[in-house]
């Protein structure tokens, strides 16, 4: 999932930038660049010692998966029980030596457009700030970040 | 049951995780009680001890290894070899010299075979 169709209708469409997925009481924004896959949430085995935001490891497409936690990596008040939950399956880290990883969250919402322009008062890390979207106040991620070793 | 010098992976469950440790790193394993010992030997590097496992799988003749992301290093701060996937399931690739520390056995180096005090009865009838 690298791009998304830009409609011909001769209506001007913004392209998408970001998937809007749920983690608990938040809205999260991740660039559609990052996202390889949605899937339902796959199956994770516990890694003893692992701190919280890491739930385990998943298999997928025969390869080891982290998965992460993302409510938890961005501080989200629980929400309802989640219906549909979901694993979305990113490249975190540089370009250069991007990693899979699955994040695992409540539900994918839509794929939506995030001037960059719009997004105010980020960390500079992981959470690159805030955006309106729809009328609600989105976390945009940087996934990026994510991959540094610290 | 020793298999040193044996080619491929023991394969263990432990803390509801899979395990991997290369068989030319086991000196010994043996039932103690509900749960495995296995015993790391020289030939493991410097890490020579016991561990354990609740459940023994088996022996895999190979695994391919991928390396542990900067990122699971960040939120799984514990060595090990690497990552692999056996039978649809991922598998933590342990390395012999620095055993995680969810598989150490708190047994020490002489606890492999030897009576002690603190073994219950469980664990002698276990043995048998």
């Amino acid at each position: 999932m690298d791009t998304v169709p830009v409609e011909e209708n001769g209506k001007s469409r913004r392209e998408g930038t970001h998937l809007l997925v749920r983690a608990g009481e938040y809205a999260c924004a991740l660039p559609l660049a990052s996202v390889r896959r949605v899937v339902r949430a796959l199956t994770v085995h516990p890694l003893p010692g692992a701190t919280a935001e890491l739930e385990g490891l998943a298999e997928f497409g025969g390869e080891p998966l982290p998965v992460l936690n993302l409510g938890r990596l961005v501080h989200a008040p629980a929400g309802p029980n989640p219906t549909y939950p979901v694993t979305v399956v990113v490249w975190v880290g540089p370009a250069e030596a991007r990693e899979m990883l699955g994040l695992a969250a409540d539900s994918a919402l839509e794929v939506v457009h995030v001037p960059a322009g719009s997004v105010v008062a980020g960390d500079g890390g992981f959470l690159l700030g805030e955006a309106p979207v729809g009328g609600e106040v989105v976390r945009v991620l940087n996934l990026e970040a994510l991959g540094r070793a610290t | 049951m020793s298999v040193p010098h044996a080619r491929g992976y023991l394969l263990l469950r432990r803390g509801g995780g899979l395990w991997g440790i290369a068989n030319a790193a086991i000196d010994g394993l043996v039932r103690r009680g509900a749960d495995y010992r296995i015993t790391i030997g020289d030939s493991g590097g410097n890490g020579s001890g016991v561990l354990a496992a609740d459940e023994i799988l088996g022996v895999v003749e190979d695994l391919r290894v991928w390396p542990l992301a900067p990122v699971v290093r960040r939120f799984w701060p514990q060595p090990a070899a690497g990552l692999a996937v056996h039978g649809g399931e991922p598998v933590v690739v342990v390395d012999p010299g620095r055993p995680p520390a969810a598989l150490q056995s708190g047994d020490g180096e002489d606890g492999g075979e030897g009576d002690r005090p603190d073994e219950g009865l469980e664990g002698r009838q276990g043995r048998e």
